[in-house]
C-alpha cells in the first residue's frame, strides 16, 4: 500500500469513529459505541505498526517518511501544507498515541458502562485521537498547531464530560483558558520561527540551522524557543501554568490516563524534541527550561505527598513527571526526555487505569483515607498497580529506573546541568518513591477502612486486559533504553536502542565534562538506596498506621498547611491575577464600553434614525409624487447634458 | 385640395414645439391630478404628443417608418387604456371613488 | 400671411386649449370632451402633415375607440364634479409645475440649439407626397414590420383577456 493511503487510513479510522459515535451521540449503547471507538484506534494501531515497520525496513540515515496530502495556505512567501512526517520521533509518538490510546478505549467500555453518554464520549475519545495524531506528524508547526489546538478542545471537553456538574464545567474551563494563554505564546513563537527562517518546515528549520549557528547573533531565535516554551509549559502543565492539571482530574479516569498522563501533556516534549536542534542555539532558554522543570517536578512533589485524593496524587505526579521531563530537555538529555516520555506513559496510563479500576470498585470514592486492604478484593489491579509503583519510584529492572536514572545523570554530568539540579532532582526521585508508596500503603495495603456499604469487587475482563498488558509494557518497556553503563556489564552487551533509533534526528548534548563511569555508578547506587529508604519509610508510616506523619506536619507547622494547600497557588492567581483582571474587565466594561462605545454607536444609531425620519417624507405611498421625483431627476440629467452642449 | 406649398413657411422645429408644449401639459395632468381616469387621459395626451414629434419626423425627412411607429404606438396606447381602465374599474368597484390615493395602498 | 401657417398656428392653438382643458376641468366627463376634440384636432394636424393613413387611425381608434372606452366607463362610474380634484400641498404642486415648465424650456432650447442639425423645414419638403402614401405603409408595415406586427395582435389578445380578468376581481387583500 501507498504511503499516502497508509497516513490517509491512519487518519480516517478515529475520524469516521468521531462521525459514528458524534452522530448517535444521545445513544446509551455502551458496548456498541465502545467497540466501534476501540476498534477505529485499533485499526490506527495496526496502520502505525505497518508504517513504523516501513520505517525499519528504510536505510538508517533516511528512516524518514514525508506524506503530502494537499496545499493548505500558499500567501507569498509563506507556505504550509496539509503533509506529514513519520520519523523516528513521530514513530514513538504515534506508537504510544494509537498503542496507549487502544488500551484506554476499552478500558473505557467497562468504565462508561453505566454513564448516560457513551456514545459521546467515545466520539470526543476518538477525535482527540485524531487531533493527537496531526499533532506528533505534522510536518510543520502550523499542522503542529492545528492538532495542538484540537487535543485543547478534546481535553476541555473530556474534563467538563459531566457538564451538569457546575465544579466539573468550570475545571474544563479552567483547563481550556490555562492552555489558551500557553497557545497564544506558542502562536507568537510560531510567527517568530516563520520571521527567523522563512519557513515553519521543520526539515527546512533544521536544514537552516548550522547557518544561523555560524552567523553567531542567536537573539530571535532565543526568543522564538522561549514563546514555543512557554505555549509548552501550557500544554504540559509546568510552572506557571500547571493549576489546570490536578483540576482537570474532574474528567473520567480514562481521561485522565490517555490525555493528562500519557500523551496530550507530553506534546510540548514532543515539541521540543522536535525542534532540539533551534533550542541546542539558545541555551539561556534551556537553562531556564531546567531550572523550571526541576522546580515543577520538585514542588509536584511536595504537593503530592499531602494529598489524599488518589487521582489528584496521580495527578500531581504526573506535573512531576513532566518536569523531570522537561528537566531533561533542558539539559539537552532530549533522548532520555523521550525515553522518560515513553516509559511514564506506560506506567502513568497503568496507574491512572488502575485508580480507575479501584474509583470504579469503590463506586466512585476517590478518598484513599476511606480506602485501604483492597489488596484481596482486587489482586489484579493490586498487582498491576504493583508494577506501576515499581516503575515509577525506579526500581530496576522496571521501566521508570533506566529513563529516570538516565535523566539524572545527564542533569548531573551535561555541560547544560549542575549539581543544583541533580540535587533537586534527586530529592524529587526521593519524594516520588514516598508518595507513590504512601498511595500504595493507603489503597492497598493495611487493614480496610471501606465503609460498610461498599462492596469492593475486581474489575471485569475488559478493564483488566489494559492494566495487565500496561503492566506488562512497564515492566519490560525500559529494556529498549539501557543505558550505556549497565549495558557494559550485561551479557551481549544489549545496546540502547532508543538512542540508536533516534540519533539520526535527535542528538543528545555531547557529555564534555569530567565525570566518570564510576560516578555514574556511584550516583545510581545512591539514588537507588534513598529511594528504597524512602519507600520503607512510607511503607512503615502508613502501612503500619503511625502516628510519625501527623507529628511531622505538626512539627512542621506552617509549612505543613502551606503544602497541603498547594502553596496556595490557585489562592494567589485568584487575587493577584484573576479578580484584579475581572475587576479592570468591569471597569472597561463599565467605563469604556456601556458609557464609550455603546453611546457612540448609540449616535451613529440615532443619526441614522434621524436621517431616515427625515427622508421617509419621500417614501410615502403618494404615486404622483415619485413621478415628480423622476420628473425632477430627468430635468436634471436634461440640464446637465444641454449644460455640456 | 390644401396648398401644400403654402405651408412651408411652417419647419419641423414648430411641431416639435407644440409636441413639447403637449406632452408637458399630459405631463402635468398626471402629476397633480387625483382622477385615476383623468391621469389615464392625461398619459393619452403624452402619447399623442409623441406621435405628432414622430409624424413630423417622418413628414419632413421623408421616411414612413416614422408613420410605422406611430401606429404601434397608437395600438399600445389603446391596449394601455383598457387594462388601465379595467383597474380603474376595479378600484372604484372596491371604494365606490376612483382616487389615485388609494394607490397609496402600495407604500409599505 | 399664409392660411397654411394661420391654420397650424390655429389648429396648434386648439389643441393646447383643450389639452389644457383636459387637465385642469373638475368635471371628467368634460375632460374626456376635451380630450376627444385634442385628439380631432391632431388628426387634422396630421392630415396637414401628409400622414392621410395615420390621421384616419387616429379618429377611428383615439376619437372613436378609446374616447368611447372612456365615456362609457365614466357612464359606469357616474361622477359629478369633484371636490378636490388636484393633489394636496402647494408646495409640491408648484414644484411639480414648475418643474414640468422647466422641462418644457429644456426641451425647446434642446430643439433651438440642435435646429442646425435638424434642418430640413421647407427645403426637403415632399411636394408630391411620393413614398408616403397608404399604400407604401402598408407595404412596410406586412414587410419589413410583420414580426412586430404579429407580436401587437397578440399583445392586443392578451390585453383583452386581461381586462375582462381584472375587471373581474372582487374586493381586495386589504380590509
Amino acid at each position: 500500500m501507498s504511503n499516502t493511503l497508509l497516513f490517509s487510513l491512519l487518519f480516517i479510522f478515529p475520524l469516521l469513529g468521531f462521525l459514528f459515535n458524534g452522530i448517535r451521540f444521545k445513544s446509551k449503547n455502551y458496548k456498541l459505541a465502545g467497540i466501534v471507538g476501540t476498534a477505529a484506534v485499533g485499526a490506527s494501531f495496526l496502520i502505525s505498526v505497518i508504517l513504523v515497520a516501513k520505517l525499519i525496513g528504510l536505510e538508517e540515515g533516511a528512516r524518514s517518511i514525508t506524506v503530502h496530502l494537499f496545499d493548505w495556505i500558499n500567501i507569498g512567501d509563506f507556505s504550509a501544507n496539509a503533509s506529514f512526517l513519520l520519523d523516528p520521533i513521530s514513530a514513538v509518538m504515534i506508537l504510544i498515541i494509537t498503542g496507549v490510546g487502544s488500551l484506554i478505549h476499552l478500558f473505557s467500555i467497562g468504565y462508561m458502562s453505566h454513564d448516560e453518554r457513551p456514545s459521546k464520549y467515545f466520539s470526543f475519545l476518538n477525535l482527540f485521537i485524531f487531533n493527537m495524531l496531526l499533532l506528533v506528524l505534522g510536518d510543520n508547526l502550523l499542522v503542529l498547531f492545528v492538532g495542538w489546538e484540537g487535543v485543547g478542545l478534546c481535553s476541555y471537553l473530556l474534563i467538563g464530560f459531566w457538564f451538569t456538574d457546575q465544579q466539573k464545567a468550570a475545571a474544563g474551563m479552567k483547563a481550556f483558558i490555562t492552555n489558551r494563554i500557553g497557545d497564544a505564546a506558542f502562536l507568537i513563537g510560531l510567527f517568530l520561527v516563520f520571521t527567523n527562517f522563512g519557513t515553519i518546515e521543520f526539515s527546512s528549520i533544521t536544514s537552516l540551522l548550522p547557518a544561523t549557528a555560524e552567523s553567531g547573533w542567536s537573539g530571535p531565535i532565543t526568543l522564538a524557543c522561549l514563546f514555543l516554551f512557554i505555549g509548552a509549559t501550557g500544554k504540559s502543565a509546568q510552572i506557571p501554568l500547571y493549576v489546570w492539571l490536578p483540576d482537570a482530574m474532574a474528567g473520567p479516569t480514562p481521561v485522565s490516563a490517555l490525555i493528562h498522563a500519557a500523551t496530550m501533556v507530553t506534546a510540548g516534549i514532543y515539541l521540543i524534541v522536535r525542534l532540539s536542534g533551534m533550542y541546542m542555539l539558545a541555551p539561556d532558554v534551556m537553562m531556564l527550561i531546567a531550572i523550571i522543570g526541576a522546580l515543577t517536578a520538585f514542588f509536584a512533589a511536595t504537593i503530592a505527598i499531602t494529598q489524599n485524593d488518589i487521582k489528584k496524587i496521580l495527578a500531581y505526579s504526573t506535573v512531576s513527571q513532566l518536569g523531570y521531563m522537561f528537566l531533561a530537555v533542558g539539559v539537552g538529555a532530549f533522548v532520555p526526555a523521550m525515553f522518560h516520555l515513553m516509559t511514564h506513559a506506560f506506567f502513568k496510563a497503568l496507574m491512572f487505569l488502575g485508580s480507575g479500576s479501584v474509583i470504579h470498585a469503590m463506586h466512585e470514592e476517590q478518598d484513599i483515607r476511606k480506602m485501604g486492604g483492597l489488596k484481596k478484593y482486587m489482586p489484579i489491579t493490586h498487582f498491576t498497580f504493583l508494577l506501576g509503583w515499581l516503575a515509577i519510584i525506579g526500581i530496576p529492572p522496571l521501566a521508570g529506573f533506566f529513563s529516570k536514572d538516565e535523566i539524572l545523570w545527564y542533569t548531573f554530568a551535561s555541560p547544560a546541568g549542575s549539581k543544583v539540579l541533580w540535587v533537586i532532582g534527586a530529592i524529587t526521585a526521593v519524594m516520588t518513591a514516598f508518595y507513590m508508596t504512601r498511595l500504595m500503603a493507603l489503597t492497598f495495603w493495611g487493614e480496610s477502612r471501606v465503609s460498610k456499604d461498599v462492596h469492593p469487587h475486581e474489575s471485569p475482563v475488559s478493564m483488566t486486559i489494559p492494566l495487565i498488558v500496561l503492566g506488562v509494557l512497564s515492566t519490560i518497556g525500559g529494556w529498549i533504553g539501557i543505558p550505556h553503563l549497565i549495558s557494559h556489564y550485561l551479557p551481549g552487551h544489549i545496546p540502547n536502542v532508543l538512542e540508536h533509533w533516534l540519533e539520526p534526528v535527535v542528538k543528545n548534548i555531547e557529555l564534555t565534562g569530567p565525570a566518570t563511569m564510576a560516578d555514574e555508578i556511584v550516583i545510581m547506587s545512591l539514588t537507588m538506596a534513598l529511594i528504597i529508604g524512602a519507600a520503607w519509610t512510607a511503607y512503615m508510616f502508613y502501612a503500619r498506621k503511625s502516628s510519625i506523619p501527623s507529628k511531622v506536619s505538626k512539627a512542621l507547622g506552617p509549612l505543613s498547611t502551606a503544602v497541603e494547600n498547594k502553596y496556595f497557588v490557585d489562592e494567589f492567581y485568584n487575587s493577584k491575577l484573576i479578580n484584579p483582571l475581572i475587576e479592570a474587565s468591569k471597569g472597561l466594561w463599565l467605563y469604556i464600553d456601556v458609557n464609550f462605545i455603546d453611546k457612540v454607536t448609540y449616535l451613529a444609531s440615532d443619526f441614522a434614525t434621524g436621517c431616515g425620519r427625515g427622508i421617509k417624507h419621500l417614501q410615502n405611498g403618494n404615486i404622483q409624487r415619485y413621478a415628480m421625483y423622476m420628473s425632477v431627476g430627468l430635468i436634471l440629467i436634461l440640464s446637465l447634458i444641454l449644460m455640456g452642449s | 385640395m390644401l396648398n401644400f406649398e403654402s405651408l412651408a413657411a411652417i419647419g419641423l422645429n414648430h411641431y416639435l414645439i407644440v409636441s413639447a408644449a403637449l406632452f408637458c401639459i399630459g405631463m402635468v395632468g398626471v402629476l397633480v391630478r387625483r382622477n385615476v381616469l383623468v391621469i389615464l387621459m392625461s398619459i393619452e395626451l403624452m402619447l399623442n404628443a409623441v406621435n405628432l414629434s414622430f409624424v413630423a419626423f417622418s413628414h419632413f425627412s421623408q421616411n414612413i417608418n416614422g408613420q410605422v411607429m406611430v401606429f404601434f404606438v397608437m395600438t399600445i396606447a389603446a391596449a394601455e387604456a383598457g387594462v388601465g381602465l379595467a383597474i380603474a374599474v376595479t378600484i372604484f368597484k372596491r371604494f365606490k371613488e376612483v382616487n389615485i390615493s388609494f394607490f397609496e395602498q402600495l407604500k409599505g | 400671411m399664409d392660411i397654411s401657417v394661420l391654420l397650424f398656428y390655429g389648429l396648434s392653438f386648439i389643441v393646447l386649449c383643450f389639452a389644457l382643458a383636459v387637465v385642469v376641468s373638475n368635471n371628467p366627463v368634460y375632460s374626456a370632451f376635451y380630450l376627444a376634440i385634442t385628439m380631432v384636432s391632431l388628426a387634422f394636424v396630421y392630415f396637414i402633415l401628409q400622414a392621410y393613413f395615420i390621421a384616419g387611425v387616429q379618429l377611428i381608434v383615439y376619437a372613436g375607440a378609446v374616447m368611447v372606452l372612456f365615456v362609457m366607463v365614466l357612464m359606469m362610474f357616474d361622477l359629478k364634479k369633484e371636490k378636490d380634484s388636484f393633489s394636496k400641498g402647494r408646495m409640491s404642486n408648484f414644484l411639480k409645475v414648475s418643474s414640468v415648465g422647466w422641462l418644457w424650456g429644456l426641451i425647446a432650447g434642446a430643439i433651438y440649439m440642435s435646429s442646425d442639425l435638424l434642418s430640413m423645414g421647407a427645403t426637403l419638403h415632399n411636394k408630391d407626397g411620393v413614398g408616403t402614401t397608404t399604400k407604401d405603409l402598408a407595404k412596410l408595415l406586412y414587410t419589413d414590420y410583420i414580426f412586430a406586427f404579429e407580436l401587437l395582435g397578440l399583445l392586443l389578445l392578451l390585453i383583452a383577456v386581461g381586462a375582462v380578468a381584472v375587471s373581474r376581481i372582487k374586493g381586495g387583500t386589504h380590509a
